[in-house]
């Protein structure tokens, strides 16, 4: 390097200032959604080609349709019968893999009534594009 | 000149060959074929997209196939053989040597891969080119699958014996007054890319074995019902194919850099800093691949580290921008054909690298996993910037190939398509996924914005398309036709075209290159 | 330099608003964490500093691009085409 390229330096500090800053938002916003309530009811997801099925704690299953109450928190233990699926309430940013032999977990509490879509979000053959369901949030 | 269709040479000669130059000649007609299968395929998707029911394709089975193929397609046919294609021209030239360190292998190299194309064509596999199981497994018809499998181990292998002829070409073939140091930026992009190769390429042979055998019943490396996991197979395959992705990347970065300070008239501005940022992204692109697996259920702290593997790579990609835009400052500039896919490509190329930092942040994964934005993110990569580099290459090389030159105004033509084509169908794939659609699938419900949004990028895809065909009569016409070329400076950008050292092929006769 | 300046002025605003609203918020209304607010909410911030670095970025190559052409009245010869050394 025989010429002066101090402004090179500012730039490749400048740069790893901002991913510096895009990593500790990223850190923090992860956290704080992580952290599931301990009220949270617990939903058994599975998924199977090509529809999926739900548990309530209280035993009550649901195939296709979901319905859950406004406001309160929730934590689904998902998991698939065969193939890789994800479930996927786009609306409300829920995603998460469901991988045969595993049981992963994510939780939210839906904060708006009304119907919303449950999709698949991970290649599982025929009719991936169609595997889907209805969330139905209830209450005022 | 290795292609002057009016002296046109026998072409069993050289189909045997193992001149460089002819390997490389026809590593880059393949390639280019590839392309234009792969593109065929892009645009059937695109077809069938451009509305909510059956358009094209009747059944899902097909599209599956397809984008299955289309991507196994581009990637392997396509990209890796055209980066081939301009690193056997170009690397003993660069590091003034006769041919590379083993024509004979370098040959056998390049023949590997037309049964490997045959194999991965006929079988159109339907698992998508990362072939996770336990659909692999389990799921996908035979032997459809057993094809792909065999297609890309021969491709797998094809590959290292390629990196291992750059590597000891670069490294211990280079003339002695040559030092490290100086050789060439582009060669250092094969360098590069190269070593990632051959550190990263193994992993993935293991796990085709491994799908292969499972397939067959003996294992069940993946089949949790014989304790197997079907993770494990993603972070094989991620663990080969992050730090692959680089090595697509980086030679199209190499090619910028043989373009972009001839038509500035100015040499780099940092020669040691490009060669820093090619070493340091070689290294980091390792320490990210689990990025492509925050929604397997990955704990806060496993994915951390990966967002920081990940985020630890850009300011190696960052330097590249740096260096291309402060090379062109006070530079006087032509704005022939290749620099304007050059400086495009640089473009795009930012635009891409900021929707990945997107990705990485953990808590957006959650929006952006799986989705058109990830597909508009990566077509950005490998449309945006390695074919914008690739192709602005081949109209930089078409003289020194064919000895002639290509026509100008449309190759003009051709790059304001596909610029314009690309922003419309990749930055509208990124608002898409925004709005939720997954990708890979065949029909979508009759969302308002996910219909319009499909039909504007299918639209774009047209554009492309348009500026694609220009491209392919443009090549063949003016390797028959076109007016010959000052081989000493074609673009009359005042300097030399090609390194002093230019090397005859031995079949070529008197005044051949 | 005072690009930088006004840069850095930028980020530490879009720092230190969430962190202030996370410290005051206390999840007064509702009682769980919205998990779709604060996932946009950081999109929409990383989406300010993408938008602002590619336009500084896309901004600096398109005046470049016009400055420096060929064509461009005002373009000289560079000094390694004076001396010979393209």
């Amino acid at each position: 390097m025989g010429h002066s390229n101090w402004a090179e330096w500012i730039y490749v500090a400048v740069v790893i200032a901002l991913l510096v800053y895009v990593g500790a938002e990223a850190w923090n916003i992860e956290n704080l959604i992580e952290h599931t309530p301990q009220d949270a009811e617990i939903i058994k997801v599975t998924a199977q080609q090509w529809l999926w099925s739900f548990e309530h704690e209280d035993g009550t299953k649901e195939v296709g349709e979901l319905h859950l109450k406004k406001d309160h928190a929730y934590k689904f233990e998902i998991t698939s019968k065969d193939v890789n699926h994800n479930f996927n309430i786009a609306e409300f940013v829920v995603l998460m893999d469901a991988v045969p032999g595993r049981v992963n977990t994510v939780w939210f509490s839906p904060n708006q009534a009304g119907e919303f879509d449950i999709q698949c979000r991970e290649y599982c053959g025929l009719i991936h594009y169609n595997m889907r369901a209805k969330l139905i949030v209830e209450g005022v | 000149m290795v292609l002057e269709l009016k002296r046109a040479r026998p072409v069993w000669q050289i189909m045997f060959s193992t001149h460089h130059t002819d390997v490389g000649l026809m590593y880059l007609i393949f390639s280019i074929l590839a392309m234009f299968i792969g593109g065929a395929m892009a645009i059937a998707l695109r077809v069938e997209l451009f509305a909510p029911g059956a358009q094209l394709i009747q059944d899902s089975m097909t599209f599956n196939r397809l984008f299955t193929i289309h991507g196994t397609t581009m990637i392997f046919l396509f990209l890796l053989p055209s980066a081939a294609a301009v690193g056997n021209y170009l690397v003993p030239i660069m590091v003034r040597y006769k041919d590379m360190a083993y024509p004979k292998l370098n040959a056998i190299a390049f023949w590997m891969i037309p049964p490997a194309a045959v194999l991965v064509w006929l079988g159109m596999a339907d698992f998508g080119w990362y072939a996770n199981p336990p659909y692999s497994v389990i799921s996908a018809p035979a032997p459809a699958a057993e094809m792909w499998i065999f297609g890309l181990k021969l491709l797998g292998v094809s590959s290292i014996l390629g990196s291992i002829n750059f590597v000891v070409t670069i490294l211990k073939c280079k003339h002695p007054d040559l030092s490290i140091g100086k050789v060439p930026l582009l060669a250092w992009s094969f360098l590069s890319s190269s070593i990632i190769v051959l550190a990263a390429m193994p992993t993935f042979a293991a796990a085709l074995l491994m799908l292969l055998t499972d397939r067959l019943g003996v294992t069940g490396f993946f089949n949790p019902a014989m304790g197997g996991d079907p993770i494990a197979y993603q972070h094989l395959f991620w663990f080969t194919f992050h730090p692959e992705v680089y090595v697509l990347v980086i030679p199209a970065i190499g090619m910028m850099y043989e373009i972009i300070p001839r038509f500035s008239r100015r040499p780099i501005f940092s020669h040691g800093s490009g060669v820093f940022a090619f070493v340091l992204l070689s290294i980091v692109a390792f320490a990210s691949w689990a990025h492509h697996m925050f929604a397997t259920g990955m704990t806060f702290t496993e994915k951390t580290v990966f967002m920081v593997g990940t985020l630890a790579a850009v300011p190696a990609s960052a330097m590249h921008v740096f260096n291309f835009l402060a090379t062109m400052w006070n530079g006087r500039i032509k704005f022939a054909t290749p620099m304007m896919w050059a400086v495009g490509g640089i473009a795009l190329f930012f635009a891409a690298g900021a929707g990945g930092v997107v990705n990485t942040a953990m808590p957006l994964d959650f929006i952006t996993h799986d989705s058109y934005w990830v597909v508009g993110h990566f077509h950005l990569f490998v449309f945006g910037t390695i074919a914008f580099g690739t192709i602005g290459f081949i109209y930089y090389l078409f003289p020194y190939i064919t000895g002639r030159m290509y026509n100008e105004k449309w190759g003009i033509v051709h790059f304001i398509l596909a610029f314009v084509g690309a922003c419309i169908t990749f930055f509208t794939q990124h608002i898409l996924g925004l709005f939720g659609m997954p990708r890979r699938i065949y029909d979508y419900p009759e969302i308002p914005e996910w219909v319009s949004m499909n039909a504007l990028i299918s639209v774009g895809a047209m554009i492309i398309l348009v500026g694609m065909g220009i491209f392919l009569v443009n090549l063949i016409y003016s390797s028959a036709k076109g007016k010959p070329a000052n081989l000493e400076d074609p673009f009359g950008l005042g300097g030399k075209y090609y390194y002093p050292f230019a090397q005859r092929n031995p079949h070529h006769g008197d005044g051949g290159y | 330099m005072s690009r930088i300046f006004h840069l850095s002025i930028v980020i530490a605003i879009l720092f230190i608003i969430p962190t202030v609203s996370l410290a005051f918020a206390a999840e007064s209304a509702g009682e769980y964490i919205d998990r779709k607010a604060e996932i946009w909410n950081l999109f929409f911030r990383l989406m300010v500093v993408a938008f602002v670095v590619g336009g500084v970025i896309a901004g600096t190559m398109v005046w470049q691009v016009w400055r420096f052409r060929e064509s461009n009245p005002k373009a000289k010869p560079t000094p390694y085409e004076e001396k010979g050394e393209l």
